[in-house]
């Protein structure tokens, strides 16, 4: 699968590149250099995910990359979306390369199942932010109600 | 009058109030006559009148029916009818003023119905998943407002708006008002008493109506939503179901997908009924049944409808009616996760059915469902989102507040030192954005200090000062402030703050800004580190000398920002303000948004009448 993978690879990005604007706002904003940066760091990150399975290593490059995008001020929401757009046209580019086999329609359904866990891991991050901002939340509420009284 | 091959079913109940059923059904396929009749009047005439009026009606259908066309044999049977109760009323004095309303249909054939009502019996008709009202009430101020002498907001304000202007019983004849109404293959036609529509509104209704369920329990369903809506009234249903049309053979094709998922809710629902589903603190509270009704059949409807008409609308709505009321209820996210998770391992055990009988199909509905479950990650990823863009607003507010708090202390000569608030443990650095470099109250760096240290101060302050350029006064002024504030055996922030005062002096209206300043403060922190090296003191004095100087650093520095921060307040408002604007338009977009979802799905759902019934209509829940 990884290897099909790696050969489609190239045609997904192209595909990415030039519908960057029409699949998602946070990709269209950015400039091509930036834009095409993104997406390879996406993809080749996919490819690793692909051919090991691991899931820590996926979370490690979601919090990584919701990170970065965070310091770009792009909110969570907008990075779900940019990485489901991008697993999305993954998965379209295999369907309309599978013709039928069976090793393509594999990989369709992988790509799809990647981008399915790929949005569940980036939701369980952006509920883990929010859980501690809401920990933060209430000790700053705390301070201030000691401080007035 | 014919036979038909409609589906009917009517119920009526006594409601939670009142005393006794004053409605009454006409339920005759023979005829093809059907009717709602809700009788009114004291000493339990109201149930005498819509009895009477009932078998009036139906009498003079079966004796005239081949007499008179379809549209004036209901209305001439409803003014028998009306004459009837009148007469009745006029014999025995307890029955005066008995009457009753009428909404009645006449199934001429599986295509022409013909419908007639007095008073405010009403007759809707669902088509394409949108409920039509067919029928308009018969009261005072509807009259009104047909008129254009009431606006729809007064009608609902008004009065007198149950108050009836026409019913059978008040005069000998009636004024009936008669429609013709075409259905279509899978139209749905509904007749009801005012006590279902008064205590279930307009979106349940429609929502129960097209849920795609046999006409017996869609009748008993609509009564007991009136009943949950408080049952003030006797209400009464009928439901009649126009059969759809047999599927083409492309249509079947073209559907597979979805119409493979609906055979295999079951499969879903068990999986669901077996799991944790029931237990999830979301559906606390409800029956296990209720709880895999509410959340595992509306997933696989919404599911169904989506893959029908290859949108993603309605999986979206669920998601976010999943989660949007228990993250208002303060719910984390732990059991949303839980719930979703369960939805998918029920998704897969269908999923893996349909392979089994058909690989193909299985693998184009399992990449569809995948899409699905991406789309209720998306739903629940902007719910996430916009909950965290909320708490930074309150972070926001938060900091300013502890700011403020802060200053408040710092100003008050009342507050004695023991008194003043602890911002944080003692020696712990605070990590607070409003109040920098902040330490806690303590000693004055200097209180107390041997005077070995504290003439050790002084040499390097001295020495510090010969080593800044003349033309470097902001930092000369710095060392002098530094001096003021370790030497303040007050112990407090008073000396700082007043020496920032001094220092900030005109910055706010200096061209170069405060960042001269922070850099003066920076030259003369490396300054007094490399004057402290060169004294000849043991190491351990010098050690809490730069320490002393250190601290006293931070304080002047701490108290500076803090002036800066003062300066920039009328600019942090507006800036909440605008992120308050900000907040209000998103969730005006927000809003529309839903609208606009809700419209879609409204426009968007066509009830596909080649399915079984229990696979039609909308997928609200």
């Amino acid at each position: 699968m990884a290897r099909a993978y790696e050969v489609l690879r190239p045609r997904i990005l192209q595909r990415l590149l030039e519908l960057r604007t029409e699949l998602d706002p946070s990709l269209g904003r950015l400039d091509e250099a930036t834009a095409h940066a993104q997406i390879t760091a996406v993809l080749d990150h996919l490819g690793n995910f692909i051919a090991t399975g691991d899931l820590g290593l996926h979370r490690g490059f979601l919090h990584t990359f919701l990170a970065m995008r965070a310091a770009e001020a792009q909110s969570p929401g907008a990075v779900l979306a940019m990485l489901v757009a991008i697993g999305d046209t993954a998965a379209q580019v295999a369907q309309e390369a599978a013709s039928g086999s069976g090793e393509a329609d594999e990989l369709t359904l992988l790509l799809t199942r990647v981008t399915a866990t790929t949005a569940r891991g980036v939701n369980d991050l952006i509920a883990e932010e929010l859980r501690e901002r809401s920990a933060r939340r209430a000790e700053l509420a705390r301070h201030v109600r000691e401080a007035q009284r | 009058m014919i036979a038909h091959p409609l589906r009917i079913a009517g119920d009526t109940n006594i409601g939670k109030v009142r005393a006794a059923n004053e409605d009454t059904l006409i339920l005759d396929p023979g005829l093809g006559l059907y009717a709602v009749l809700d009788g009114m009047g004291g000493a339990n005439a109201g149930d005498v009148a819509s009895q009477l009026a009932s078998d009036t009606i139906r009498e003079y259908v079966q004796h005239r029916a081949l007499a008179l066309t379809p549209c004036d044999l209901l209305e001439q049977a409803i003014i028998a009818g009306s004459a009837a109760v009148y007469s009745a009323a006029q014999i025995e004095a307890d029955r005066h003023g008995m009457g009753t309303t009428v909404v009645a249909c006449l199934v001429v054939d599986p295509s022409y119905i013909v419908v007639a009502h007095v008073g405010d019996s009403r007759a809707y008709l669902l088509r394409g998943g949108r409920l039509q009202p067919l029928t308009r009430d018969h009261t005072i101020v509807e009259e009104l407002a047909g008129r254009g002498l009431l606006t729809p907001d007064e009608v609902e304000r008004h009065p007198y708006k149950n108050v009836l202007s026409r019913n059978l019983g008040s005069r000998p004849d009636a004024r009936v008002d008669v429609i013709e109404v075409e259905v279509r293959p899978g139209d749905r036609l509904l007749l009801c008493s005012d006590g279902l529509y008064g205590y279930a509104s307009a979106d349940a209704i429609q929502y129960v109506l097209g849920s795609g369920d046999a006409p017996e329990e869609v009748a008993r369903d609509l009564i007991e939503l009136a009943l949950r809506g408080g049952g003030g009234d006797n209400v009464s249903t009928i439901v009649i179901e126009v059969p759809a049309a047999p599927a083409s053979s492309t249509a079947a094709v073209r559907t597979a997908g979805a119409v493979a998922w609906w055979q295999h809710r079951q499969r879903f629902l068990e999986v669901a009924a077996e799991s944790a589903l029931a237990r999830n603190p979301i559906v606390r509270g409800l029956s296990a049944k209720d709880a895999v009704d509410l959340v595992a059949l509306s997933l696989c409807q919404a599911i169904y409808h989506d893959l029908e008409k290859s949108t993603g609308v309605n999986v979206w709505t669920f998601a976010q009616n999943l989660a949007a009321g228990w993250f208002e209820r303060g719910g984390d996210w732990k059991p949303v996760r839980a719930i979703v998770d369960i939805l998918g391992d029920c998704a897969r055990a269908v999923l893996d059915e349909v392979r089994a009988a058909d690989s193909q199909l299985g693998f184009l509905l399992e990449v569809a469902v995948s899409r699905a479950l991406i789309v209720v990650e998306l739903a629940l990823g902007g719910l996430l989102a916009e909950r965290l863009r909320q708490i930074d607003d309150d972070l926001v507010e938060l900091h300013s507040a502890t700011m403020d708090t802060l200053e408040d202390t710092l100003e008050s000569e009342e507050v004695p030192e023991a008194t003043a608030p602890a911002l944080a443990p003692p020696g712990e650095l605070l990590d607070n954005p409003t109040a920098p470099f902040e330490r806690s109250e303590g000693p004055a760096p200097g209180d107390e200090a041997p005077p070995e240290v504290v003439g050790a101060i002084a040499k390097i302050l001295t020495l510090a000062r010969g080593r800044v350029a003349p033309r470097d006064a902001l930092t000369g002024q710095i060392l002098a402030a530094l001096q003021a504030v370790v030497s303040d055996s007050d112990g407090n922030f008073t000396m700082a703050v007043l020496s920032a005062r001094g220092l900030y002096g005109v910055r706010s209206v200096d061209p170069a800004g405060v960042a001269p300043l922070f850099d003066a403060f920076d030259q003369a922190r490396v300054v007094v580190a490399a004057c402290a090296q060169q004294q000849r003191a043991p190491i351990a004095v010098r050690v809490r000398a730069l320490r002393a100087l250190s601290t006293a650093h931070q304080r002047l520095a701490s108290a500076v920002t803090g002036l800066v921060l003062e300066a920039v307040g009328p600019y942090h408002d507006r800036l909440r303000e605008a992120q308050a604007t900000t907040a209000e338009l998103r969730s005006a977009v927000a809003t529309a948004e839903r609208t606009r979802a809700e419209l879609e799905r409204q426009f968007a759902t066509v009830v596909d009448t080649r399915l079984p019934w229990g696979a039609r209509g909308t997928s609200d829940w």
